[in-house]
């Protein structure tokens, strides 16, 4: 059985304050925050969290908010922490150039605000759009960011996360990236990270969802579908595995069933084996889950462990939107975003009109 | 999550705001924000030599003592991309031995395999210096200590794709398989290379008898048996091309071999050769085939993959329905057209549904 409270305890830990032997995840602490609040979220618990709380995070979160000057290189979006924001800045300080959005950040940094229930107000959406498109590859794929870091299907995955959640594609080429994706698909049915590298269960399930959110299923052949669906169903040996011939691991019971479940062939697969394990990684002492059990438990691995979870219909847990990978419930808040600014923009064309 | 440390510094490490020769440098604190969330409770060191960092990219001072900052700064934090970015511009600007950041380079990849920003930086200075002759080495060095090593795969592929290195690769594959069959990564990068060779019918028959041969030695190894299946729907090819296989596997399958990937294998192609009768109105018995499907398919959700228990009747029942459409025959309702639109309003309403 599962002690909700422990885990959500897990998680506000994480929230608050980091040993600094964590100090390599700087980069990347909005991550962590995004683990910790949708992990809360799922464990329907956010009433853990104070409305002071809640608000302090939000602020944080758009504090990390690029704006890029008129003019300049178009790098809107999210960076992953804090390390460029300077106190007391010298005149004529460079630091700015570098502050770009990374692909990865944007994602969850926006995922945060909408599950703690901003408005998404104060996003400079149009910054965003550009700033995704401008780390579009030639051959349809995307980069983290517009300079010094890599492009694979991952960041496809996160460009399709946040045009989606902001509801504009812009100058986005969906259909370039779309070939990107199948080209990626490998011999086995799997999809690489990137064009004929080894299948992968995360980046499988990263091109299914970007399909998906893209509108572009329809790009895969029955064949192709069916071979992906076995291809996925076999990752299953109790718990799920990345790869053919690896250990089993917590954390792809949410990629490949995510995956599965894009494809509606979730159902197929074994329940009850695959809640055994994830249960078994699990810390009753000091909460969260783990990679292998008996191993220490992170907030990635408990996150993903959750939504595993989830997807198994674990009592006390809110449903997880599989591509989006946060709840249904702040899923459908962003829906009603979406509707507040469907509103707004027929109101101006009207305005215009008259 | 790895942990970062402080212990690869040296006793006699001294602060930068205590070196006299960093005097003339106004460190610049970090903003973390009133309330900062996933606050690291960073070393003095770590606070020192980021507030360092941050100094000299507001400056943008491109010097030695600059460059030996950024040592100290991804001894830290490797995976912080602005540092790396920062690196490679000071690096430009000095003019520095390329090949000595490459020596560099590789140190750290040795202690952070599996960091992606180390890797990107490899990957650019090999571009900058055109030179790609260390890199098999490098990778078969990290892939020794393991040899699914995702990034090192990545990186000697693209080595191999954009150098044109494939001359001796097969061998390096075949190495890695005799050592471990069930290596997934090598069998993956068998096909890579072989694609790029060209998948000729000699070719793919050659590799077939490879494949099989392989088999033989371990029967139960997912990564053959779909390297089989891969070479096999390569190309244009029907099965009935490669009698071969056929008998191998049923063989295999009389000498009592009950391996899952063996009987996936036999389902596959005996739905195949009994829709081939049907769509070509042979004189055959296409029940004979149907037949076997049937108590293959049972026998897998019975007995030799029962945790798969639901995908086999599936399989099973999927059969059956396109048996029937195939019995009615060829040149109804049922073009692959059509198919494929069936296929993606289904997709829609799955996707609304999720």
């Amino acid at each position: 059985m599962m002690n909700k409270r422990i885990h959500a305890k897990y998680f506000s830990r994480f929230l608050n304050l980091l040993p600094h032997r964590l100090s390599c995840h700087d980069s990347t602490r909005a991550t962590i925050a995004f683990f910790s609040v949708s992990g809360i979220d799922v464990l329907d618990s956010l009433d853990l969290i104070s409305e002071q709380s809640k608000q302090n995070i939000i602020e944080w979160i758009y504090g990390l908010q690029v704006i890029p000057k008129e003019g300049n290189v178009k790098c809107g979006g999210f960076q992953g922490c804090t390390a460029l924001n300077l106190l007391d800045p010298p005149e004529n300080c460079s630091t700015d150039n570098y502050k770009w959005g990374h692909l990865a950040m944007t994602y969850t940094c926006i995922a945060i605000l909408v599950i703690l229930g901003d408005d998404l107000s104060r996003l400079d959406r149009k910054a965003i759009v550009d700033g995704v498109k401008s780390v579009q590859k030639p051959d349809g794929s995307f980069s983290a960011s517009i300079e010094g870091n890599e492009f694979d299907m991952r960041f496809v995955y996160c460009a399709c996360c946040i045009c989606y959640m902001i509801n504009d594609w812009g100058d986005v080429d969906k259909e370039l990236m779309g070939r990107y994706i199948l080209s990626s698909i490998r011999y086995d049915g799997g999809v690489s990270q990137h064009v004929e590298n080894e299948s992968h269960g995360g980046t499988t399930f990263c091109a299914l969802a970007a399909l998906q959110l893209s509108d572009q299923m329809h790009l895969l052949t029955s064949k192709q579908l069916e071979k992906v669906k076995r291809w996925l169903l076999f990752r299953q040996d109790g718990g799920f595995q990345g790869r053919p011939n690896k250990p089993i691991d917590t954390c792809y019971s949410f990629w490949i069933g995510s995956a599965l479940k894009i494809i509606d062939a979730f159902e197929l697969s074994n329940f009850k084996e695959n809640r055994e394990y994830i249960l078994s990684c699990q810390d009753i002492v000091v909460g969260g889950f783990s990679k292998w059990s008996g191993t220490t438990s992170d907030p990635f691995h408990t996150y993903f462990g959750l939504c595993g979870l989830s997807f198994l219909r674990e009592p006390g847990l809110l449903d997880v939107m599989p591509s989006l990978n946060i709840s249904m419930r702040a899923y459908e808040r962003l829906k009603s975003i979406h509707k507040v600014w469907d509103l707004n923009s027929q109101m101006e064309v009207q305005l215009n009109i008259e | 999550m790895s942990d970062s440390s402080d212990e690869e510094f040296n006793e006699g490490y001294v602060m930068y705001r205590h070196r006299r020769e960093w005097s003339d440098v106004h460190p610049i604190k970090q903003n973390d924000g009133k309330n900062p969330i996933v606050a690291i409770a960073y070393s003095e060191r770590f606070l020192d030599v980021y507030d360092y960092f941050r100094a000299i990219l507001a400056t943008q001072e491109k010097s030695e003592r600059a460059l030996e900052l950024t040592n100290d700064a991804l001894k830290l934090n490797a995976a912080n991309y602005t540092v790396w970015q920062y690196r490679r511009e000071i690096i430009k600007a000095l003019k520095k031995d390329l090949y000595e950041e490459l020596n560099y380079i590789a140190d750290v990849i040795e202690d952070n395999p599996k960091n992606y920003q180390v890797w990107h930086h490899r990957r650019v200075i090999v571009e900058w210096l055109n030179d790609p002759s260390e890199e098999l080495l490098l990778t078969e060095k990290i892939l020794d200590l393991d040899a699914k090593n995702y990034h090192a795969w990545q990186h000697r592929q693209w080595a191999i794709e954009t150098f044109s290195l494939y001359d001796n690769e097969l061998a390096y594959i075949d190495k890695l398989l005799s050592a471990d069959v069930r290596n997934n990564s090598a069998w993956n990068q068998r096909f890579f290379i072989l694609k790029h060779m060209g998948l000729t019918l000699e070719t793919v028959q050659r590799e077939i008898h490879y494949a099989i041969n392989r088999i033989r030695l371990v029967k139960n190894n997912e990564s053959s048996w779909n390297y089989l299946k891969g070479l096999l729907e390569s190309g244009d090819f029907q099965i009935s091309q490669f009698p071969d296989v056929e008998a191998f596997t049923e063989d295999l399958y009389n000498s009592g071999n009950r391996a899952p990937y063996l009987l996936a294998f036999l389902v596959d192609m005996y739905i195949e050769k009994t829709l081939h009768i049907y769509e070509t109105n042979s004189y055959d018995d296409p029940e004979i085939f149907a037949r076997k499907v049937y108590e293959i398919c049972d026998m897998l959700a019975n007995h030799y993959d029962t945790i798969r228990y639901k995908y086999w009747k599936y399989i099973s029942q999927k059969f059956r329905t396109e048996k029937e459409r195939a019995k009615v025959g060829p040149n109804n309702d049922d073009t692959p057209a059509n198919e494929e639109a069936t296929n993606s309003e289904e997709q829609k309403l799955n996707g609304e549904a999720n």
